[in-house]
């Protein structure tokens, strides 16, 4: 096969015969020679050394063309521009237009580059030059008596520029300074000064170039002549000249004009530039960051739809640090000489804005405090001034039985208050009296009304809460205990005591940040069975991170659970604001009510972390440690369960195994099913079950018999033999999905036409087609009827086809053995159809059951047919007989149900045999890719196969059969 | 090996990339090393004498991984432009681009017999190419990852991938099954160690984790370094008795292969160490930065 042949790689060049390659060689010499004697350059072809034409088609263009037969060759005119751009893309080969120009043309250009013609010689220059040159030569021609080029002073140009011209007819003189005589030379002069300062003291005076000379020179002038003074001398003009300009700025612009001290900077950076290592520096930066670099045109090669997105992005940009590069300027290059102090400077100041350097003092020092010392006795874990518990020295005599206040509300709120103080201790008396001081109802609490009845609730209250801790706690906690730690509380909660890890230094509460998740942990499965302290389960503990808070929020449970005056302030902390207090209620809330729901559920252990998790996801908030907490311990958890090894089933394709060398472990094998379908998946593709697509057959069979001349019928029936009849039952497992959505979407009426014709001159030779198929569609249909049959809730015989060999012979007795057997039925309808309709009007008085099965599913397409059937008496039992197709069929009920037919079920099948018959047609263009197909298919795909060949031409039949039988073999 | 014989002290530095780094890796034998980065090209070294060799560019974005074979003829090369390049090393030039992968190629291998090449995507896929036939076809497309495939390794019969839904998921050609083993957090790289018993995976928490091939079990966490946002390398040195990575603050770790503790770490670049590779026998490692620069270290 082709694709074969493709996975074939050759190595090497094949080898030519030996005297193939000398013939030519010869042959070719021998033509050579006479053809160049003999034809025009024009008309010789052009060969190879091997004789072969170098030039074919619209390229034959004589011997001249491959010039003079040098282009195979070495010395062969070769491209000199051409660069691949494959291999070299970055290197683009400067051209210029010598590069197109023979030696004349470039003989002839070169002669003609551009020049200054005297005529606009703007200052006079280049005439002055010449002039002096002309001068020179002329000198050197005759003796003179002063020897050597004369003075520039003495010999003025001879040609006035056309500047100078036009100064001269504007009243300017020779000798005389361009500038307005009249402006305040008092302030170039100072000016000049300055300059000259700035130069002196940057240079120590032994800068020696013309420039600064000049400037000296201005300097002396001005110090010489007072202000004022009309008279300058023409030196003035010539200090223009003395500075080439060698900066990119404009004509006559002056970047430093009003900041003559950046001017100073820039000439000392740039005469530090000069500086050797520096420039070296600056030039290893410039090829870096210069155009070489990689950060040019990103996304080269890439197609202009795809952007770059977020993770495009340069994550590393940040990484390169630029740290201020320099634009290197192309300026005069000034032999002032550098001073070693000023380049130190330079180095020294890389980091700083251009201009400033840093402050060797800064004036702002920001004040630096020492954290405050923390006392080497501090222990990181607050201990609240009051006891929290309750007081258990209860006096033994209490205060003096007191009638309680006629103010029924009064005493309800003195009782309440004295449990809650009973239980809370004394500090929550303390709050409560400070709170309420204005308030006259809480007057007992100072001494006021009902005082001395609210002492002896106390006292009650206080004395039946010792005795019931020391009943319950059988005295384990003594007494004295004022703190409560973490052992201790265990110990209430009837906490297993934890194994003590190495490092887990002291048993304080202060779980320290290292072990506490190691802490945490190993808490939440070490509660054993809850003791009855409370009514809350021991094994739920919301806040098991934050003992206080757990502590405050049982008691809220049993405040929540006893009943009892509700706190008019909660119980919380002394410390807590209001803020916090009302939020912590609320998460007790929450917690209490996940509490509920989670004992509700019997999951003791698993509930602890539900109701975190529920708290968590409610929006709760945890104080913030507590929830780091809990997220440890997740952690934890995790870190104990990672990691999870999971194995699954995975094909290695065929092509890997041999490429790797290796045996294919699902050699042979049917491809595997696919891991994971959705329920929508499942249920499209699952094929219908086999009997529905029976009927189908039938009617399609039915169909065309009522609609083609009674004649052909016969002679399918005649020609078709039992056994493949019998065959075709078996399996009609056509892919569902396409046929549904063409169910859904396609239209019909098209379709009405062209199903018929087709269908009688195919039918038969299908069913050949169907026998050889049978053996291999059997297995899986089997399979495939089991699973559905378990799926249904039905038994489905183990194989039931086989046991119909014999069907044909006896149809009515069949039926009666077979009664589950729904496919034996289906076929023996199917056949009985066929007999009836050969026979005419023996129908309707034959085996009512067959008829009904037969109409069950069928129903639907023969009502719709029923028109053109009505006349036909066959067709009205069926119709009345069109029982809920469904379940007949299921449960192969042979009762004849009067009833209306499925309507759904109806349009159905009839929409799906229309797709079908359209499919034929395509089927048979598809067959021989499908049937390639099969072994990649998941395996109900490949049942599909079979049903198509169905409809298949004969040719493509016999191939199938082929392709059958070898798999069969 | 103790730990004086780690190779803590640079000999070379092999400048040459405009922009980070992103892979550096030896050869088979341990003579060259390549490496590849940002500036979208990959280039060969001789680390032990510093030289550069050669520049292999095609790539239109950066190269995130790079493989030679086994006999040095051919490599592999993968980047940001969603293509899985195989090149000729002598030549220089590109004998064929894999097409296919849906997002960028995270990181690409040879096979044993360099008949293969497995490519591992940001597109949730680990794909296979075939080097031998001219189809440029994935010859099998594994997409059981729920989230990108950061890094490969072959074994003789094996595919391993690393991915940062945390879980390093075993392919085992020979038996055709699937082992995934769940880390719970994100794998950056996979590496094995040389005895082909052990994986070490790199992880997003700033840990390495060592785990036995066979069993699934977690053997050690090695912690110290820094490792939240950038894929780094982690590897064992030849002898198996260390285990070395980089970290986000330009240090390299070595740490013992038992006991977890960090046996040496030091300064080695300016910025992030994308990448370490360990020289198949002899104490060399060679590591690659964001800073642009490939340094050699011996002992």
């Amino acid at each position: 096969m082709n694709s074969d042949e493709e996975d074939y790689v050759f190595f090497g060049t094949p080898i030519e015969r030996e005297e193939d390659i000398t013939t030519r060689k010869k042959k070719a010499v021998a033509e050579a020679s006479g053809q160049l004697r003999t034809l025009p350059s024009w008309k010789q072809e052009v060969r190879d050394e091997e004789g072969r034409r170098r030039f074919h088609g619209a390229f034959t263009g004589g011997y001249s063309a491959g010039y003079y037969n040098t282009v195979g060759s070495k010395e062969g005119w070769t491209p000199q521009t051409f660069v691949s751009s494959r291999k070299s893309r970055a290197e683009v080969k400067q051209q210029s237009i010598f590069n197109f120009l023979d030696e004349d043309e470039r003989s002839e250009l070169e002669g003609q580059s551009l020049g200054t013609s005297s005529q606009f010689d703007t200052f006079g220059f280049t005439a002055a030059e010449l002039a002096r040159q002309q001068a020179e030569k002329e000198q050197q021609q005759r003796p003179s008596a002063i020897p050597g080029p004369v003075p520039d002073e003495l010999v003025l140009p001879a040609t006035e520029s056309i500047g100078v011209k036009l100064l001269l007819k504007m009243g300017w003189r020779r000798g005389r300074s361009i500038k307005d005589s009249h402006a305040n030379s008092v302030y170039d002069a100072r000016r000049e000064a300055r300059k000259a300062f700035l130069a002196f003291s940057s240079d120590e005076a032994k800068a020696q170039v013309a420039h600064s000379e000049s400037i000296q020179d201005d300097l002396e002038k001005y110090i010489e002549q007072p202000a004022g003074d009309n008279v300058l001398s023409s030196q003035g003009t010539l200090v223009h000249g003395l500075t080439p300009k060698q900066d990119l700025h404009g004509l006559g612009f002056d970047p430093y004009k009003n900041a003559p001290e950046f001017r100073e900077r820039k000439r000392l950076r740039i005469s530090g530039s000069r500086d050797p290592e520096y420039r070296k520096a600056l030039s290893v930066k410039n090829s870096l960051f210069g155009l070489k670099s990689g950060k040019v045109a990103p996304g080269f090669g890439i197609g202009a739809l795809e952007e770059l997105d977020a993770e495009d992005e340069d994550v590393f940009a940040s990484d390169y640090d630029f740290e201020e590069t320099y634009v290197q300027e192309i300026d005069e290059p000034s032999t002032r000489l550098m001073v070693d102090t000023k380049r130190k400077l330079i180095t020294n100041e890389r980091g700083v804005l251009p201009g400033f350097r840093i402050a060797s003092n800064a004036d702002y020092l920001p004040e630096r405090f020492d954290p405050p010392l923390v006392p080497k006795d501090f222990v990181p874990h607050h201990k609240f001034a009051g006891t929290l518990e309750t007081d258990n020295k209860v006096p033994d005599t209490g205060p003096p039985e007191v009638s309680p206040p006629e103010d029924s509300n009064l005493k309800l709120l003195i009782d309440g208050v004295a449990t809650l103080v009973a239980r809370c201790g004394k500090l929550f008396e303390d709050l409560s009296r400070e709170k309420n001081k204005s308030n006259p109802l809480f007057s007992f609490l100072l001494g006021g009304n009902g005082h001395d009845y609210y002492k002896r609730k106390l006292w009650d209250a206080r004395q039946k809460q010792g005795d019931q801790k020391k009943h319950q706690l059988d005295g384990r906690v003594s007494s004295s205990t004022q703190k409560l730690t973490a052992e201790s509380r265990g110990k209430i909660l009837g906490e297993r005591p934890l194994e003590r890890s190495s490092n887990d230094a002291g048993p304080s509460v202060a779980v320290t940040s290292s072990n506490s998740v190691n802490l945490q942990y190993n808490l939440s499965d070490t509660f054993t069975t809850p003791a009855s302290f409370s009514k809350l389960p021991e094994a739920v503990k919301p806040f098991k991170d934050d003992p206080a808070k757990q502590e405050r929020f049982e008691r809220f449970l049993k405040e929540k659970y006893q009943g009892g005056l509700r706190a008019t302030q909660f119980a919380g902390d002394i410390n807590m604001s209001e803020a916090t207090r009302a939020r912590e209620r609320l998460d007790f809330e929450a917690a209490a009510d996940a509490i509920e729901k989670g004992t509700l559920g019997k999951e003791t252990n698993i509930s602890t972390q539900r109701i975190t998790d529920y708290l968590a996801t409610g929006g709760m908030r945890f104080t913030p440690g507590g929830l780091e907490k809990a997220e440890d311990t997740h952690a934890e958890i995790t870190k104990e369960i990672y990691p999870k090894r999971v194995e699954y089933q995975w094909r290695p394709s065929p092509i890997l195994c041999k490429r790797f060398d290796l045996i294919d472990p699902h050699i042979g094998k049917p491809p595997p099913a696919p891991r994971m379908r959705s329920k929508m998946d499942t249920l499209i593709f699952t094929a219908d079950s086999v009997k529905s697509k029976n009927i189908e057959e039938t009617t399609a069979e039915n169909r065309h018999s009522n609609g083609v001349p009674q004649s052909d019928v016969q002679e399918i029936s005649k020609g078709v033999a039992d056994k493949e009849i019998e065959y075709e039952v078996v399996v009609e497992n056509v892919e569902r999905p396409v046929d549904l959505y063409k169910a859904i979407f396609s239209d019909d009426s098209d379709e009405e036409e062209d199903t018929t014709p087709i269908l009688n001159k195919v039918e038969h030779p299908e069913k050949k087609v169907e026998a050889a198929n049978t053996a291999l569609s059997r297995l899986m249909a089997g399979d495939f009827l089991e699973s559905l049959g378990k799926e249904l809730g039905l038994e489905v015989p183990p194989d039931p086809l086989y046991s119909t060999d014999k069907a044909g012979a006896s149809i009515s007795q069949k039926v009666d053995e077979n009664s589950g057997d729904d496919k034996v039925l289906h076929f023996q309808a199917n056949k009985l159809l066929m007999n009836t309709n050969a026979t005419g009007d023996h129908m309707v008085s034959h085996d009512d059951k067959k008829v009904e099965i037969f109409d069950s599913t069928k129903s639907s397409r023969l009502l719709e047919i029923g028109s053109s059937k009505s006349k036909n008496d066959k067709v009205n039992p069926k119709k009345t007989s069109s029982s809920e197709g469904e379940k007949s069929r299921r449960h192969s009920r042979r009762h004849r149900n009067i009833s209306d037919s499925d309507s759904d079920s109806a349009s159905d099948h009839r929409s799906r045999h229309h797709s079908r018959s359209k499919r034929r047609k395509e089927s048979s263009r598809e067959k021989s890719r499908s049937s390639k197909k099969h072994s990649k298919h998941h395996g109900h795909r490949s049942k599909a196969s079979p049903s198509r060949s169905h409809y298949g031409s004969e040719k493509e039949r016999s191939e199938s059969k082929k392709e059958k039988h070898k798999r069969k073999s | 090996m103790s730990s004086a014989d780690l190779p803590t002290k640079e000999v070379n530095v092999l400048k040459g990339h405009e922009g980070a780094v992103l892979a550096a890796r030896f050869n088979a034998d341990g003579n060259y090393c390549l490496s590849c980065g940002k500036d979208r090209t990959i280039r060969l070294w001789n680390p032990h004498r510093g030289i550069h060799i050669k520049t292999y560019k095609s790539h239109g974005r950066e190269v995130r991984d790079v493989h030679v074979t086994l006999d040095n003829s051919k490599l592999i090369s993968c980047g940001g432009d969603r293509q899985v390049f195989y090149w000729d090393v002598a030549t220089g030039r590109v004998i064929r681009k894999f097409r296919g992968h849906e997002g960028e190629v995270n990181a690409v291998k040879f096979n044993e017999y360099s008949s293969v090449v497995v490519s591992a995507g940001y597109d949730q896929s680990l794909r296979a190419w075939d080097c031998r036939s001219h189809s440029t076809e994935p010859i099998q497309i594994i997409d059981s990852f729920s989230d990108s495939v950061m890094s490969v390794c072959l074994t003789k019969t094996e595919i391993i991938g690393g991915s940062v839904d945390g879980t390093v998921r075993t392919f085992d050609i020979r038996i055709g099954r699937e082992i995934s083993d769940d880390l719970g957090q994100p794998v950056n790289c996979i590496s094995m160690s040389n005895d082909g018993n052990c994986l070490l995976a790199s992880c997003l928490d700033s840990k390495l984790r060592l785990l036995d091939r066979s069993s699934g079990e977690l053997l050690q966490e090695y912690k110290g370094h820094t490792c939240k946002s950038y894929k780094l390398d982690c590897c064992l040195t030849n002898t198996d008795a260390h285990v070395t990575g980089g970290s986000e603050d330009g240090f390299i770790y070595f740490w013992d292969l038992v006991d977890a503790s960090v046996v040496s770490s030091f300064r080695a670049h300016s910025s992030v160490v994308t990448s370490v590779s360990y020289h198949p026998k002899d104490s060399c490692m060679i590591s690659a930065s964001v800073d642009g620069t490939i340094r050699v270290w011996k002992t």
